[in-house]
């Protein structure tokens, strides 16, 4: 299967272990991964904050890139922004875009949705010793309804002990919400505080995401309030062998 | 309005915060339990959402068919086109009655147009019946939650405030705390000569308003005074009599877990014969003030579809962590940033529709499915375009937009620009994320530069 | 009136401005019977209802009477079964004893006035006719019937064409509500099928007593309406 890597931009730049443990997971699982170094940004802050003619711009040129990539699927280490891809027909009123959009949606998928999903792969061989307790992505969760699917995969790595956060836990948001964090950062750190506080009280190494905004929030505040715990992408603990 | 410091007192006050998880926690909790009775839920919600639909996109329609059954059964019905025009007729029709004392049950249409205020102004005294309103009345302030007005409020500062202003002996037992409450009310009812309500909804094929409560208060101020005012915003009316049945199931559910409010009155008009018991006149006045504008679109139509039920306040991260004043006025949490927005007009609370993380909680309980996120973006993009926000912040976000389309547009430049803020160790934006978050170290290589240092060639794994 | 008669024109018109349709497919200008609603038939009522033209059921299954027990257990209402008039005479004594109520006023339902004529010297019966606004806030209880009883969530259902019920269900502390087996009927939507709604200017659903919990989330029952809600249930001989 060949597969086009969509590695957003905050990945690529800032947290480049998850786009990098997803490409091993890929090529683990028989994928041969392609990388077209002519993306840049989904264009999703710019949606967010109400700049919709640069978000569009930004829209169609990566349509254009990814449909140049003669791929089966297009996959990304960020639910946030693979659903962003998904919104982008509400982009355009041209009914041609509108069309080039749908069909861009329909072969991009989030990482553990593409492994479960359409590979039907819940064991990936990795290995990774530690308690362990998963992050529920706001736009993973709600957009692309993914919930099981990363569940199911860590449960398989060996070493790992997964560990839910008292409901509703997993689920509350981690206030990172795009320029939201830095528009009204009391708010956030104020949201931010309880799901630290629930990650403390859980007794775990590391809490895991999908989405590499919400790690570096959590991440953040974890390490500033002098926390051991750990921030991990998920294509982290995947790829991992040891 | 300012959001960002009214948000940031609010953020300062324990006690609120306390108050706000707990209640929010609670309200949870009996939702879920609540919804899990049901078990064609998701069905119910659908159905309600697409009568919804139907009511709004033929709402000059049914609104007429409910004026004419309204009126058809003794009621006689007003229009009014903004806040001013609404407070007059009510002031007027008190006037004309002679009503000296008004009592008011629930109305968030009626604290919208500052209702109380006007009738102070021509000296007509109005008192809030329901316990949370009539705590806040008493204490001058607003109500900070659509469904417990005074949930910012704890049992020891009621008691201060009952103490203060009913003279009652300190308690903070809150039993005795509602038994000062209903006594003082008591002889308010039995004197009344005039009772507002609000509407929960209007019934367009029988003329029927129905409100819902718990505590007694609206059936006590639609009964016994001679003349009852109920005032409801346009969007309140649909279509069929039985069309009720499905908005019953996912009301009280929604906002506080019950399965039905203690009380529903059905309201058709007058009485038929002298002896029945009632008022002697009900004046329905229908409210536009802004709601007619919202038809406009798809997207901001659904905002009419909402039923008051408070749910998204209830499921909202930032709603829990600052409460309703913040919001800076009378409909808080979600709904109220993208309602209060498109009534006032975006000048007045351009802050609101960017007071939200988008994390979508609120538009997964709401029962009729409103898809407040994509209100909020809508709002947003809205505010961009016409640029409504003014101020160094709001251009200085232009600049940093232009900038950011120019370089995302061109990959070389992006990676350029990208590699000196890593190695310069700055990264936009700084130092509102740094004050409370630490910026992890940065991996000395982006991930295209492993791509191109290696990874892009198969490998073992 | 006539600025109401302006604002009428202006928000219609309004209204309508912002319906039209921009450059997208029109619409019917009919409101389209909603897809929504499957009818009647399809809520489980019989087939040819309409709206206020059921009466009772022909009998109450006994599950119905029971779930309606249990939920009104469930909000708070008591509940005493009684079998026949005598019966139910005695035990409106009972319960109107047990509350401790002394001044009591009954509906214009016949039944009601026949019950109360067999209390005794122990209570003050009062007459909703004579009695002025001061003194029915003096009241203690207030009776009357039920027109229907929902099984799904323990509620009466009370009608102003067919009964004077409104004051006395809400006023006194203590309601008692005479309510016949054969009129509980399934679910809330029966029920809006089967009250006279043209005919009443006021219905009135109540499920248990009142309650509030607006200060700090603490339950209280008994607010502005009565604290206590108890049905007489009765079953015909």
């Amino acid at each position: 299967m060949r597969v086009s890597l969509f590695v957003t931009c905050l990945a690529d730049q800032l947290w480049p272990a998850a786009a990098v443990g997803a490409v091993r997971v890929l090529r683990r699982m028989g994928c041969d991964v392609q990388f077209d170094e002519r993306q840049t940004c989904c264009g999703q802050p710019a949606f967010n904050t109400g700049y919709r003619p640069e978000a569009c711009a930004l829209a169609r040129r990566l349509i254009e890139i990814f449909e140049s990539s003669g791929s089966d699927a297009i996959v990304s280490p960020s639910g946030s922004c693979t659903a962003m891809l998904h919104h982008y027909e509400q982009l355009f009123e041209d009914a041609g875009w509108r069309a080039r959009a749908r069909g861009l949606a329909e072969r991009t998928h989030e990482l553990s949705s593409f492994l479960v999903n359409r590979l039907g792969v819940e064991d990936v061989g990795a290995r990774f010793a530690g308690r362990l307790t998963w992050h529920d992505a706001c736009h993973g969760l709600r957009d692309l309804k993914i919930k099981d699917e990363p569940r199911r995969l860590l449960r398989h790595v060996r070493g790992a002990e997964l560990v839910e956060l008292p409901p509703p836990g997993a689920e509350t948001c981690c206030g990172f919400g795009g320029t939201f964090s830095v528009k009204y950062p009391e708010i956030s750190v104020a949201i931010l505080d309880e799901k630290v506080d629930a990650i403390d009280r859980a007794g775990v190494d590391a809490v895991v995401s999908g989405d590499a905004s919400c790690l570096m929030q959590i991440g953040g505040r974890l390490s500033r309030r002098g926390s051991a715990v750990r921030a991990l992408h998920l294509a982290e603990v995947l790829a991992a062998t040891t | 309005m300012s959001f960002d410091r009214d948000a940031r007192t609010a953020l300062a006050d324990g006690q609120l915060r306390g108050a706000l998880r707990h209640a929010t926690t609670l309200f949870g909790e009996r939702r879920r339990a609540a919804i899990a009775e049901v078990p064609d839920w998701e069905d119910a919600r659908d159905r309600a959402r697409a009568i919804k639909d139907e009511t709004l996109l033929h709402l000059d329609r049914y609104l007429e068919q409910f004026v004419a059954n309204a009126e058809g059964a003794g009621a006689r019905v007003h229009w009014a086109r903004d806040a001013a025009q609404a407070c007059d007729i009510i002031a007027g029709i008190a006037e004309r009655r002679g009503a000296r004392t008004v009592v008011k049950s629930k109305s968030m249409a009626s604290e919208e147009i500052r209702l109380n205020a006007a009738l102070a102004a021509r000296g007509i005294a109005a008192v809030e019946t329901d316990l949370g309103e009539y705590i806040v009345q008493l204490a001058g302030e607003e109500p900070s939650h659509i469904v417990v007005p005074a949930i910012h409020k704890t049992k020891g500062q009621i008691a201060a405030l009952f103490a203060a202003k009913l003279g009652m002996e300190p308690s903070d037992d809150v039993t005795r705390l509602a038994a000062a409450a209903r006594q003082a009310l008591r002889r308010r009812f039995a004197e009344a000569d005039l009772g507002v309500s609000g509407v929960n909804f209007a019934v367009a094929e029988t003329g029927t308003i129905l409100i819902l409560e718990n505590e007694g208060n609206a059936r006590l101020t639609t009964s016994l005074p001679r003349t009852h005012v109920a005032l409801m915003g346009i969007e309140k009316v649909i279509p069929r009599f039985a069309d009720l049945e499905v908005f019953l199931r996912l009301l009280p559910r929604s906002g506080t877990g019950q399965a039905l409010t203690a009380y529903q009155s059905l309201l058709t008009g007058t009485k038929r014969q002298p002896v029945d018991e009632g008022p002697e006149e009900l004046h329905i006045v229908l409210l536009d003030n802004g709601r007619s504008r919202m038809l406009a679109s798809p997207v901001t139509r659904q905002t009419l579809a909402c039923i008051r039920c408070g749910a998204c306040l209830n499921a909202c991260p930032v709603y829990r962590q600052i409460g309703g004043h913040a919001y800076g006025s009378v409909y808080p949490g979600p709904i109220g940033a993208v309602l209060t927005p498109q009534l006032l007009g975006m000048g007045e609370s351009a802050e609101l529709p960017y007071a939200s993380s988008l994390c979508g909680a609120c538009r997964d309980v709401c029962p009729v499915k409103i898809d407040i996120p994509a209100v909020l973006l809508h709002l947003r993009a809205q505010t961009v375009a016409r640029r409504a926000s003014i101020g160094t912040r709001a251009l200085l976000e232009r600049l940093a937009f232009s900038a950011y389309a120019t370089v995302m547009a061109r990959p070389r430049l992006f990676e350029w620009v990208m590699g000196c803020a890593r190695r310069l160790h700055i990264v936009p934006p700084l130092g509102a994320w740094t004050k409370w978050r630490d910026l992890r170290p940065l991996a000395p290589r982006s991930f295209r530069e492993e791509w191109r240092a290696g990874l892009r060639e198969t490998e073992g794994s | 009136m006539r600025d109401s008669d302006a604002a009428r024109r202006d928000i219609l018109r309004a209204i309508r401005e912002n319906l039209k349709p921009r450059g997208i497919a029109p619409r019917s200008a009919e409101p389209v019977q909603s897809t929504a609603d499957p009818g009647p038939a399809a809520r489980g009522s019989p087939p040819g209802l309409r709206p206020g033209s059921v009466g009772p059921v022909e009998r109450a299954s006994p599950d119905a009477v029971a779930r309606f027990k249990a939920q009104l257990a469930a909000v708070g209402a008591q509940c005493t079964l009684a079998c026949g008039e005598p019966d139910a005479a005695r035990a409106l004594a009972r319960i109107l004893t047990d509350a401790g109520a002394r001044r009591v006023v009954g509906s214009d339902a016949p039944m009601v006035q026949r019950l109360l004529s067999t209390l005794g010297h122990d209570f003050v019966r009062e007459s909703l006719d004579r009695l002025s606004r001061d003194d029915l806030f003096a009241c203690d209880a207030g009776v009357t019937t039920a027109q229907w009883g929902i099984a799904e969530t323990g509620t009466l259902v009370l009608e102003s064409a067919r009964e004077r019920s409104r004051l006395l269900s809400l006023v006194p502390p203590i309601h008692v509500a005479v309510l016949s087996t054969r009129c509980i009927c399934e679910s809330l939507g029966d029920a809006l099928d089967r009250v006279r709604q043209a005919a009443s200017h006021a219905i009135t659903f109540i499920t248990g007593p009142s309650r509030t919990s607006d200060i700090e989330l603490t339950l209280v029952v008994g607010v502005h309406g009565p604290q206590t809600v108890h049905v007489l249930l009765l079953e015909d001989v």
